[in-house]
């Protein structure tokens, strides 16, 4: 049994996801061979415990993302009965390419991976849980914060392979992102507030702790109707928007019928309110009872802390 | 010339998925649309075309109930309709991005458009591994395409942000949700677009061995309830909410 | 939530996959552009232009004629364009009806090869609004009796006269009138424009809020020669357009029965009292049965009755019938629905009041239930009993 990883990084430097890659190849035994493009992280890599070699590949054409161009370098370096990746975007795109490049199939967004191969991954946006068979070899995205992380302490042997790709992708410019909002019927997390939050001028705070999170702020039909400054568009609720977002935090929202019916499909929902005996609580998955006064500074900087580990 | 647009049926994202003896029951599903990813491409494809990129071939892989998205294509302005009929979700993915290159050449188009993921098993396989198949270039989670003297540029969301890269043809290209107006039918583009042939193909007369797949679905289950709620009372409670947030709903 | 139609016996598959493309399409226009803007629609009282202009796009407007730049569709799906447009507001689906039926359609039928080429690639398109002028403030179910009256003076006619509870009145670039020409009733068409002709609008509705409704007057109103729809005389002419009208009527009063239906269901699985939800309550299940019960039997009416204009079978008192039976049961069922509802049922949040207050229209005009109710009678007995004879 042997497994190639490929290395996931952001910024220059190696993601932690990768140290799950690892974990989870370890629990199926056997070699490990992590897989740098451009090199990244791969002093970091070989500190993984459980990796058996680092191969760090290096060359001009991961200047530029170009999908076709990095996994055209890296299929020859891949072997192994198993190749495994993180399920981002960008991995995902490679993983693909190096698969049919190689002629194995593959199985994206895994949560969970045992011998033989068996794997098992949502399916329908979670409504529904898949589980396959799949022969070696293979290649397998793994789900983020899916997979116990392999501790460090390792000392793997570091090959550098220089590598020579033609680009087909020219970056012309990087484009401004939109400075608008998100819009709340496209977010994956949405924070929203009710009449609760005391004034137009409070949801400010709301904003603090969606830019953490990358969240749309959502707001009720009492806080619509009450506060001009809050428009409708931000509505969620029975003649506002219906929205099903991974987390949608409710902030001094009591959960009236007609709110409860525009998010209660939400996968996950954290309520934030004073009255313990809101009615928000009873869809809540999770319930904090405080006021937004005390509780959103303290969220907002446990979620920048968890954000930046 | 001329872009082929890959579409996949998947069941409606508001439709209520049920399992029975472990398999998902197709037959509760009342309402199949095309993946809304495939939509936008579907869009940007007809734009191309409208900008004298050549036709626009829709092409599906897919049991007979499959052939309703080609006509929705025609429907909003595709010319030609390339239906590969196959049971298609007992394929892998190795047999599927074989089936779907080979539709392409069929199409004769150079460039090759698709969702960056289908909205049921979320994969974001197949436009990677139809480029990789044909030896394609390929961009992904694009959400704009224009075309100046025969080059292809695209914004597309890439490592680093949002940037406007530049592309020469053959590529394929996955589209992300883009600013972009989806175009409303119209009753002269349904009638049109009934009257539209179907071009039917089958994986032998595509010349792909479609038998053994290599991937087997072992078994369908409903995701498991979850846990009744917990409140807690006061804001010390937050880091603790904080790390199930993560841990236990991977939703931060 | 997701809309979904109810659909107990399954009509759905009865449809041709063109019936079903033209539903879809109209279903998500109502979805994504009529809901989230009716209520603000209503709140200020009219029919928002952008709304004529997409309805014009969609190449929806007079769905079963053909030929003129007309869509040229069956009266089935005729028929589904008006549910889901009535699902969304009585007041939308009253805009192409009178379009529709009561402008197109007299044009098509009983117009000139020059009226027809004139008015209907542009009326079909929505470029060109119409609308129909029968009733008048003192004769509404006696329309023989009308005071409306054209004068042949050589080259021209001269209109005059007041036609009330016009839809469309106001916003119309053309209206279809009838008034009497030596002493028989014939169809004029009368341009926005024309000296001595205006349409104000009656304001204060309860009921149609998105909807303008007009009175047209015309005080020596002076139109070309040949502005007179030359293939009808009598009664018949206006009434062969109100049968087409209250066939898509009885489609439509579906669709805002299934809105009701839809929101009740809804509404009382989420709402909680005495512990549980009320829709596990004897008497709230007794109301959703009863409303899928009824609903059910008025889809089949309608469905058999578009099939029935589609091979020309039919008579007038068979579309009686639909129309009567079906804006009945939606009306009885759009006030159970806001007693599911309860105090919530009145907010502008829910669909069920406004529909309700709709139908009480939609009951009235077009022929009113006890008016129907007459030509049954009539069918039945022989015996007319509209008027006593002296």
């Amino acid at each position: 049994m042997s497994t190639t990883v490929i290395a996931e990084s952001s910024n220059g430097s190696l993601h932690p996801i990768t140290s799950q890659l690892v974990g989870a190849a370890s629990a199926l035994g056997g070699s490990i061979t992590v897989i740098c493009p451009g090199g990244i992280g791969s002093t970091d890599a070989a500190q993984i415990s459980g990796v058996s070699k680092v191969i760090s590949v290096e060359g001009d054409c991961f200047h530029t993302y170009d999908c076709m161009a990095w996994s055209e370098s890296l299929s020859p370096l891949v072997e192994g009965d198993l190749i495994l990746s993180s399920s981002s975007a960008m991995s995902r795109e490679i993983l693909s390419s190096i698969a049919a490049k190689k002629g194995v199939p593959v199985v994206q967004d895994v949560t969970n991976l045992a011998e033989g191969f068996s794997a098992t991954r949502p399916i329908y946006s979670g409504k529904a849980i898949e589980e396959v068979r799949v022969p070696s070899p293979c290649a397998i995205s793994l789900r983020p914060n899916s997979f116990e992380p392999a501790g460090g302490g390792g000392d793997a042997e570091i090959v550098t392979v220089n590598v020579s790709q033609d680009i087909t992708v020219a970056v012309k410019q990087a484009l401004a992102k939109a400075g608008e909002r998100l819009d709340v019927s496209e977010a994956d997390i949405i924070i929203s507030g009710g009449r609760g939050m005391g004034g137009p001028s409070n949801f400010s705070h709301l904003y603090e702790v969606a830019d953490v999170l990358g969240a749309a702020v959502g707001a009720s039909r009492a806080a619509v109707d009450t506060w001009d400054e809050i428009p409708h568009s931000m509505q969620v609720g029975q003649t506002g928007k219906t929205v099903t977002p991974n987390l949608y935090i409710a902030v001094g929202i009591s959960g009236a019928i007609q709110h409860l019916a525009g998010m209660r499909s939400s996968k996950y929902i954290l309520a934030i309110n004073k009255d313990p005996e809101a009615p928000i609580f009873g869809v809540a998955d999770y319930g904090i009872v405080a006021t937004w006064e005390e509780a959103l500074p303290v969220l907002k900087g446990q979620l920048l802390e968890m954000l930046s580990s | 010339m001329g872009v082929a647009v890959l579409l996949k049926q998947v069941p409606d994202t508001t439709a209520k998925i049920s399992v029975t003896d472990g398999r998902v029951d197709e037959s509760s599903i009342t309402k199949w649309s095309i993946s809304p990813y495939d939509e936008y491409a579907l869009e940007n494809a007809i734009r191309l075309k409208e900008l004298g990129y050549g036709d626009v071939v829709a092409i599906t892989c897919g049991p007979a109930r499959s052939s309703k998205c080609l006509v929705e294509a025609a429907a909003v302005g595709a010319d030609k309709l390339i239906h590969v009929v196959t049971d298609s979700s007992s394929l892998d993915s190795i047999q599927i991005q074989a089936l779907l290159s080979a539709a392409v050449k069929e199409s004769s188009c150079d460039v090759v458009m698709c969702g960056k993921q289908a909205a049921d098993t979320n994969s974001g396989s197949t436009g990677p591994g139809v480029a990789s198949a044909l030896g394609y270039s390929c961009v992904g989670a694009v959400t704009e395409v224009s075309i100046e003297g025969g080059v292809i540029s695209a914004t597309r969301l890439g490592p680093s942000g949002l940037e406007e890269v530049e592309v020469g043809v053959p590529c394929v290209f996955t589209f992300d949700k883009g600013d972009a107006e989806l175009r409303r039918p119209n009753v002269r583009g349904i009638m049109m677009a009934k009257k539209k042939p179907i071009d039917s193909l089958t994986s032998d007369d595509l010349g792909v061995d479609t038998s053994n797949s290599a991937v087997s679905v072992e078994s369908h289950s409903s995701p498991p309830e979850k846990p009744p709620g917990k409140k807690f009372v006061g804001i010390e409670s937050v880091p603790e909410v904080v790390n199930m947030l993560r841990n236990d709903a991977n939703v931060i | 939530m997701a809309y979904e139609a109810l659909d107990f016996y399954d009509i759905d598959s009865l449809l041709t996959e063109e019936e079903r493309m033209v539903r879809d399409m109209v279903r998500d226009w109502v979805e994504e552009r009529v809901l989230p803007n009716i209520e603000g629609a209503c709140r200020d009282g009219i029919f928002p232009d952008e709304w004529r202009v997409e309805i014009g796009e969609m190449g929806i407007l007079g769905a079963p004629l053909k030929g003129y730049g007309c869509p040229g569709l069956s009266y089935i799906a005729y028929g589904l364009i008006c549910q889901e447009l009535e699902r969304g507001d009585s007041g939308v689906r009253s805009f192409a009806s009178v379009q529709g039926s009561l402008a197109m359609y007299p044009i098509w039928d009983f117009g000139s090869e020059e009226q027809k080429e004139k008015y209907l690639p542009g009326m079909a398109k929505g470029e060109l609004v119409g609308c129909f002028g029968l009733t008048e403030p003192d004769y509404g179910s006696n329309p023989g009796d009308m005071i409306t009256r054209a004068e042949d003076r050589g080259d021209h006619f001269l209109l005059n006269g007041t036609k009330m509870w016009i839809t469309n009145g106001t916003i119309a670039d053309i209206a279809v009138v009838w008034a009497k020409l030596g002493g028989v009733i014939r169809g004029f068409i009368v341009e926005k424009g024309d000296e001595g002709f205006s349409a104000p609008e009656m304001k204060g509705k309860h009921s149609l809020k998105a909807s303008v409704t007009s009175e047209l007057v015309f005080q020596d109103c002076k139109i070309p020669k040949d502005r007179l729809m030359p293939g009808v005389k009598g009664l018949k002419g206006p009434f062969s357009c109100l049968n087409n009208a209250r066939y898509g009527i009885s489609w439509g009063a579906v669709g805002a029965a299934q809105s009701c239906f839809n929101s009740a269901r809804e509404y009382s699985l989420s709402r909680i009292q005495f512990g549980h939800p009320i829709a596990s309550f004897q008497l709230v299940q007794n109301k959703l049965s009863w409303m899928l019960r009824e609903i059910t039997k008025g889809q089949l009416l309608a469905y058999h009755m578009g099939k029935k204009k589609d091979d020309g079978s039919w008579i007038p008192e068979q579309i009686s019938l639909a129309k009567m039976n079906n804006v009945d049961m939606a009306l009885e069922i759009a006030r159970m629905s806001r007693d599911i509802h309860g105090a919530n049922g009145i907010l502008d949040e829910y669909p069920v009041m406004r529909h309700m207050a709709n139908l009480e229209s939609v009951k009235t005009y077009e022929g009113t239930h006890d008016i129907h109710n007459l030509i049954l009678g009539r069918h039945i007995t022989g015996i007319q009993s509209f008027t006593r004879e002296p």
